[in-house]
C-alpha cells in the first residue's frame, strides 16, 4: 500500500528533481548519485510524512539538503569549478552572430548561476526553473520565505550585471515590451 | 540605471518583481512614477524582463548533461533492495518493559528488549540493518504480542525473516525451536539432536542466546539437560520464568538457580505420540534430555498426543 504510494511519487516527480539537480550540480555522475539519494532518502521518511503534504516541495527540501552537503567538499566544489572556466573560455570563442548570441546569452547566463553562492543558485533554480514559491524555497534552505526571495533578488542582479548586453530576449520565447 | 542615484538603486528590488510580474499594486506604482523620469531604469527594466523570458526558454530545455531514464531505472532497483531490506520498527510498552520489534517486508527481522526506549537506533545500528521507525506498520504487531503476553493467545503466525541471522546453523536452531509448541520445553541437547549434530548442544545454546526473535522464535522454552532454565535474553532470566508460567509451567527455585519442576509435567518421548506422567515406568532412567515436556494435558492433546495407555494421565491427572 505505502509502497504504491511510492511507485507514484517517483513517476510523479522523478524527472523534474533530477532536471533540478542537474542545473545546480552541473556535473552528471553527481546528478545521478544525488537523485538516487534523493528518493532513497524519501523512501525511507515517506512513512513519517504527514499525510496531506506537499510531497513536491518535501522531496525539492531533501535534494536542497543533500546538495549543500555535497557542496560542503572544497574538493569538489574546485572541480566543478574548473570545469566551468574550461566552458567559458570555449563559449568565448564562438562568434556572436544571430542564433550564436542566443546560445551564448545562455551558456553566459549558465556559467553566473554556476558562480552564485550556494544559497542563491538554489533559490534562484527552484524560482526560476521550477517556480516553486517562496515559502517553500525558504523551507528548503532554513530560512524565511522572505530571505528565499532575497536570494532570488541577489541572484538576478549578478545575472544582470554579468550579462551586461547580452541580456536580449531569445527569439519566440519571453515577454517583450510593446 | 545609475548607481550614483540611490532611487534606482532603492528601486531596484521593485524593478525586478516587476519584471517577474510579482510585484505588489503598491511597487508597481512606485516603479511606474521612477520610470517615468528614469530612462536608465526603463532600459533596466526591459533586460530585467529579458532575463525572466530566457529562464522561460530554459524552463523547456531539457536538462544538462546526464540521462534520467538511465537513472530512473538505475534508482527503481536500489529501490527494489532496500525495500526487500528496511527494517520498520516500533518500541512499545509492554508488560515484559519497552520491547522493539523490526520487520521487513519479508517478515519480522527483530524483538527486543531495550534497557530505555531510545536505545532502539544503536541495536539496530549494530545490526547493520537499514531500519526507520515506522510505529503504525508494527502496530498490528505489537497488538497481538500483548495479547500474547496477557495469556489471550498462544501463537504469533507472523511470517519471519532470519536473513539477519547469522549463519546457517543458527537458522536452522532457530527454525527447531520455533517448532517448539506452547507450553512445552525441550532441551538444549534435544534441539542439537533434532537439527542432526547431536554434539552440538552448546552451539544450540549459544546460537540461541544471540535469538533475533526473542517470545516470537520461542528460545524460552529450551532449557539444560536437567531442566535448569539457564540463561535468557543477557541477565533476564526472570522474563524465562514469567513466560513459562504464562503458558502453565511451573517454575521453581530463586534467582539465578530456577528449574521447571520435573514433576509438575508431563512428558513426551521422542516422536512418540503418546504422553506420560512423571512417574510413568516407560521413562525410567531415559535421560531428560530426550523428552519434550508439557506444562498441561491441554497443551499435549493440543498438539495431537494421547494419554500413554500404562500410566493414564487422563485418569490420574497431576494436581492442578
Amino acid at each position: 500500500m505505502a509502497d504504491q504510494a511510492f511507485e507514484a511519487v517517483v513517476a510523479m516527480h522523478h524527472a523534474e528533481i533530477y532536471r533540478y539537480l542537474a542545473r545546480v550540480t552541473r556535473r552528471p555522475s553527481d546528478v545521478d548519485d544525488l537523485c538516487q539519494e534523493t528518493f532513497l532518502r524519501a523512501y525511507r521518511a515517506h512513512a513519517a510524512l504527514p499525510p496531506g503534504s506537499n510531497v513536491r516541495a518535501w522531496l525539492f527540501t531533501i535534494a536542497t539538503n543533500l546538495c549543500r552537503n555535497h557542496w560542503r567538499s572544497e574538493a569538489r566544489r574546485r572541480r566543478a569549478q574548473e570545469a566551468m572556466t574550461y566552458r567559458a573560455e570555449r563559449e568565448d570563442s564562438a562568434g556572436p552572430e544571430g542564433e550564436a548570441v542566443v546560445e551564448q546569452a545562455n551558456g553566459r547566463l549558465a556559467d553566473i548561476v554556476a558562480m552564485l553562492p550556494l544559497k542563491q543558485r538554489l533559490a534562484f533554480t527552484m524560482r526560476k526553473i521550477h517556480e516553486l514559491d517562496y515559502n517553500a524555497i525558504g523551507q528548503s534552505l532554513e530560512c524565511s520565505g522572505e530571505s528565499a526571495r532575497a536570494h532570488v533578488f541577489q541572484a538576478l542582479r549578478k545575472i544582470r550585471r554579468g550579462l551586461g548586453e547580452l541580456a536580449i530576449a531569445p527569439i519566440g520565447t519571453g515577454d517583450r515590451e510593446t | 540605471m545609475s548607481t550614483a542615484n540611490p532611487t534606482c538603486r532603492e528601486i531596484e528590488p521593485d524593478l525586478v518583481a516587476l519584471a517577474a510580474a510579482e510585484a505588489s499594486a503598491a511597487a508597481t506604482r512606485r516603479v511606474e512614477m521612477h520610470l517615468a523620469e528614469c530612462a536608465e531604469c526603463r532600459t533596466e527594466l526591459t533586460r530585467y524582463r529579458a532575463i525572466e523570458g530566457m529562464m522561460a526558454g530554459l524552463r523547456q530545455a531539457p536538462a544538462p548533461g546526464g540521462d534520467p531514464t538511465l537513472a530512473r531505472a538505475e534508482l527503481e532497483s536500489r529501490l527494489a533492495d532496500l525495500r526487500s531490506r528496511l527494517v520498520r520498527f516500533g518500541v512499545f510498552e509492554s508488560a515484559l518493559g519497552p520491547i522493539l520489534i523490526g520487520a521487513t517486508e519479508q517478515g519480522v527481522s527483530v524483538v527486543e528488549y531495550l534497557a530505555s526506549s531510545r536505545a532502539a537506533s544503536a541495536k539496530l545500528a549494530r545490526a547493520h540493518a537499514e531500519s526507520v521507525e515506522d510505529r503504525p506498520r508494527i502496530q498490528g504487531l505489537f497488538r497481538e504480542l500483548a495479547e500474547y503476553l496477557e495469556g489471550r493467545r498462544t501463537r504469533l503466525d507472523w511470517p519471519l525473516d532470519l536473513r539477519l541471522s547469522g549463519s546457517d546453523f543458527q537458522r536452522r536452531v532457530l527454525e527447531a525451536t520455533s517448532a517448539l509448541p506452547f507450553g512445552a520445553v525441550r532441551s538444549y541437547a534435544g534441539i542439537a539432536r533434532e537439527i542432526g549434530a547431536p554434539r552440538a548442544s552448546r552451539a544450540v545454546a549459544q546460537a540461541l542466546r544471540h535469538n533475533p526473535l526473542p517470545i516470537v522464535v520461542p528460545c524460552h522454552r529450551v532449557v539444560g539437560s536437567e531442566g535448569d532454565l539457564v540463561g535468557y535474553a543477557g541477565r533476564k532470566l526472570s522474563l524465562k520464568q514469567r513466560l513459562l508460567s504464562l503458558e502453565g509451567l511451573r517454575v521453581g527455585g530463586h534467582g539465578e538457580a530456577l528449574h521447571v519442576d520435573r514433576n509438575a509435567v508431563y512428558y513426551c518421548h521422542l516422536q512418540d505420540t503418546e504422553y506420560c506422567l512423571p512417574t510413568c515406568g516407560s521413562i525410567g532412567d531415559k535421560p531428560l534430555t530426550d523428552f519434550t515436556l508439557y506444562g498441561s494435558r491441554a497443551r499435549a492433546e493440543a498438539v495431537g498426543l494421547a494419554p500413554c495407555t500404562s500410566c493414564r494421565p487422563d485418569l490420574h491427572p497431576l494436581p492442578a
